[in-house]
C-alpha cells in the first residue's frame, strides 16, 4: 500500500509539472512589473513584494515598505509623488497606499477598489487619480478621501491617466479601446472616442498643439484633437504598442512589442526613421535634449541620438519593464536582475551604481 | 516547436471566440469538445485495446501459462509474447494513444490558461502567441456568475449567505464518476496492487482536481467540467461505461 501512495503522489507531481506552463530559460524571470519615480535625492522603486527608497548619490536603501514580505502585497504599478510628501501607488492587492516618502511608513490607505492596480496614479493640484482594474478612475484627496464618484469605463484600466492644465481635464486611457476626457474637478466626462481598433495601456502624450498621442494593441499610434477626440492621422506600427509615446519638439518617439522602436514627426505623422535593436518595448521613453533613452524586454538600455544613431547600449541578463526614468544627471532603469533592481547611468552610458535588494 | 503547438491551440481558441460572441466560457466549451472530438479516434484506439488486454487476462491459455511459468519469467514472457502474437494483441497498444493524447491535452490546457491573461505578464506573454485578434483583448471572462480569470475561492458563489464552491463540487463529482464508471473491474480479486492502486486514485484524485478547480483560474474548472463530462459521454457512447462500479460492493467480492 505504501507503494501505491509513493506511485500517486509521483503521479500527482508529474501531472501538476505538466500542467504548469514553467518553461522559462535560464534568464531571471520577473515575478512583478517595476515601476519607478525620483526626486532629487531619493529613488523610489516599486517591485514585486516591496517599495524601497534609494539614495541617488551611492544606490544604498533608505527604506522599504513593507519591512518584511507580505505574499498579499505586491507592485505592479508606478509609484507617484505629491507635492505635499505623500508617495502614492497603488498595490496589487487593491489597496491604494500613501506613504511618508522619508520614512517609509504609511500614511493612509484607500481599500474601496474591487479591482487591482496596474496603471500609476496621476497627481494633480485637484487631487489623486488612479485606474483600477475594476475599469474605474478614483479621484482621491491628499487625504486619501474620495473626492467624488469614480469614473467608470467599460474595462479594465491599466494605464497611468494623462493631464492637461489647459482644459483642466485628464485623459483617461482604457482597455475598451477608447479614450475619455474628463473634467478634472467635476469627474464628468468631456468627450470620448469610438473604438480605436485596441487596447490602450499606454499613459497618452500631449503636445504643445494640444495633439494626443496614443498608442494601441491594433498596432496604430494615432494622433487625436485634444479639444474632441477626433482623429488627425494613424500611424501603422508592426506590432501591438504597449507604453506611451515621448514627445521632443517635433517628434514623437515610441517603440512596439516587435523591438522596432520609431521616430514619426508630430505634424504629419510620417515616420523619421525606425530601428530595432531588441526585444519588445514596453515602456515609454525619455527623452533629453542630447538623446533619447529606452528599455527592450530582453534588458536592454539604449541611447540613441536624436536623428536615431545609437549612442550607447547596455545589456542585463534580467528583463526590463520599468524605466528609463531621469532622476537629476542620471538615467534610472529597473531590471528583473537580483544584482540589479534598480540601475543608474550617466548620460553617457557609464554605469554609476546599481541596487539590489540585499535580504534576497 | 512547444511554443508554436500552443501558439495554434491559443489561435483556434480565439477563433472559436470571435465566433461564438466574444463569450470565453463558451469557447472554452466548444475548444474542449473539438479537442476530444479530434483526439476521439485515438480514444477509441485505446479503450478497445484495453478491452482486448482485459479478455486476454481472462483467456485459459493465459491463465494456464501464468501458474506453468510462474518461476520462470523469460519463459512466461516468451509465451506472453507469442499469445499477443495469435490473438494479435498489442500489450502497447493501450498505452501509445495516451501518449499521443497526453500532449494534445496539456496543450488544450495551457491554450486556456494562457489566454486568461491577467497580468501585464502574462498578457504580454499571451501577445507573443497571437497572430490576428489583437482587437479581441482584453477577452470576456465572464461566464455565468463566474469570472473565468479568478479562482472560485474570489467569487463563490454565496447561498444563503455561505459561500459554495459550485464549480469545484462539479469537478470532484465528475472526476470520480469518469474514474468509476471507466474502471474495468478487476481480475485479480481485492487483494492485488493493481486495483489496490486503481482504489486509491478513485478517491484521491477526484479530491486534487477539486482543489486544482477551487485554487486556481474557474476557466481551469470549467474546462475539468467539459473534459470530465465528454469523456464520460465518449465512453458512454462506446458502451464502455460500467455502472455496476456506482454500486456498494459486498464484503468479499
Amino acid at each position: 500500500m505504501k507503494t501505491n501512495r509513493i506511485s500517486l503522489i509521483l503521479f500527482i507531481l508529474l501531472i501538476s509539472v505538466a500542467l504548469s506552463a514553467c518553461a522559462s530559460g535560464s534568464r531571471v524571470v520577473a515575478s512583478g512589473w517595476a515601476g519607478i519615480t525620483a526626486d532629487e535625492e531619493t529613488a523610489y522603486l516599486a517591485y514585486n513584494t516591496h517599495v524601497y527608497a534609494v539614495n541617488l548619490a551611492n544606490g544604498t536603501e533608505i527604506w522599504r515598505y513593507p519591512s518584511e514580505p507580505d505574499p498579499s502585497i505586491t507592485f505592479y504599478a508606478p509609484p507617484a509623488l505629491t507635492e505635499d510628501g505623500q508617495l502614492i501607488i497603488g498595490g496589487y492587492d487593491n489597496i491604494v497606499y500613501s506613504i511618508n516618502p522619508q520614512t517609509g511608513f504609511v500614511n493612509w490607505t484607500f481599500e474601496e477598489s474591487e479591482g487591482r492596480f496596474v496603471g500609476g496614479p496621476l497627481v494633480t493640484q485637484h487631487g489623486i487619480f488612479i485606474p483600477s482594474t475594476d475599469n474605474k478612475v478614483y479621484s482621491l484627496g491628499f487625504n486619501g478621501q474620495p473626492l467624488r464618484e469614480a469614473f467608470t469605463t467599460e474595462a479594465e484600466i491599466w494605464a497611468s491617466p494623462g493631464s492637461d492644465a489647459e482644459c483642466d481635464c485628464i485623459y483617461v486611457a482604457s482597455m475598451d479601446h477608447k479614450i475619455y476626457a474628463i473634467n478634472a474637478q467635476t469627474g464628468s466626462p468631456s468627450w470620448v472616442t469610438n473604438d480605436l481598433g485596441g487596447a490602450i495601456v499606454g499613459t497618452p502624450a500631449l503636445s504643445d498643439e494640444r495633439v494626443l498621442y496614443i498608442g494601441t494593441f491594433g498596432e496604430e499610434m494615432i494622433a487625436l484633437n485634444a479639444d474632441n477626440g477626433s482623429d488627425l492621422w494613424r500611424f501603422a506600427a508592426q506590432d501591438w504598442i504597449w507604453g506611451g509615446p515621448a514627445l521632443s519638439e517635433d517628434t514623437l518617439y515610441f517603440g512596439d512589442l516587435s523591438g522596432s522602436f520609431y521616430a514619426v514627426d508630430l505634424q504629419s505623422g510620417l515616420q523619421k526613421w525606425q530601428i530595432q535593436p531588441g526585444s519588445a518595448v514596453v515602456d515609454t521613453p525619455l527623452v533629453t535634449e542630447e538623446a533619447i533613452y529606452f528599455t527592450s524586454e530582453s534588458g536592454l538600455i539604449v541611447s540613441v541620438s536624436p536623428d536615431g544613431i545609437n549612442r550607447w547600449q547596455k545589456e542585463f541578463e534580467g528583463n526590463t519593464y520599468a524605466g528609463p526614468v531621469a532622476a537629476g544627471d542620471l538615467i534610472l532603469v529597473s531590471t528583473t536582475q537580483p544584482e540589479a533592481l534598480l540601475a543608474a547611468f550617466d548620460s553617457n552610458g557609464v554605469q554609476k551604481w546599481t541596487f539590489s535588494d540585499a535580504s534576497e | 516547436m512547444w511554443d508554436s503547438f500552443i501558439s495554434l491551440m491559443i489561435n483556434i481558441l480565439l477563433y472559436i471566440y470571435a465566433f461564438v460572441g466574444q463569450n470565453f466560457g463558451l469557447a472554452i466549451i466548444l475548444f474542449t469538445i473539438l479537442v476530444r472530438l479530434v483526439t476521439y479516434p485515438l480514444n477509441a484506439q485505446q479503450v478497445k485495446q484495453s478491452k482486448a488486454m482485459q479478455d486476454l487476462q481472462e483467456n485459459k491459455k493465459w491463465q494456464d501459462m501464468q501458474k506453468k511459468y510462474k518461476n520462470d519469467k523469460e519463459k512466461l514472457a516468451q509465451e506472453q509474447m507469442a499469445l499477443y502474437k495469435e490473438l494479435g494483441v498489442n500489450p502497447f497498444g493501450s498505452c501509445l494513444p495516451t501518449l499521443i493524447q497526453f500532449p494534445i491535452i496539456i496543450g488544450l490546457y495551457q491554450a486556456i490558461i494562457r489566454a486568461l491573461a491577467v497580468s501585464p505578464l502574462q498578457l504580454l506573454n499571451l501577445s507573443k502567441h497571437i497572430s490576428n485578434g489583437a482587437d479581441l483583448i482584453p477577452l470576456n471572462n465572464h461566464f455565468l456568475w463566474m469570472d473565468l480569470s479568478l479562482p472560485e475561492k474570489d467569487f463563490g458563489l454565496a447561498i444563503a449567505g455561505f459561500g459554495i464552491p459550485i464549480l469545484a463540487i462539479v469537478v470532484v463529482v465528475t472526476s470520480y464518476l469518469q474514474t468509476k464508471l471507466m474502471t474495468p473491474p478487476s481480475t485479480g480479486g481485492g487483494n492485488d496492487q493493481g486495483a489496490q492502486m486503481t482504489k486509491a486514485m478513485g478517491l484521491y484524485m477526484p479530491i486534487f482536481m477539486g482543489w486544482l478547480a477551487y485554487s486556481f483560474s474557474s476557466g481551469l474548472a470549467l474546462y475539468f467540467v467539459i473534459s470530465n463530462t465528454s469523456t464520460i459521454l465518449q465512453y458512454a457512447l462506446m458502451g464502455r461505461l460500467d455502472w455496476s462500479n456506482l454500486l456498494p460492493k459486498r464484503a468479499g467480492k
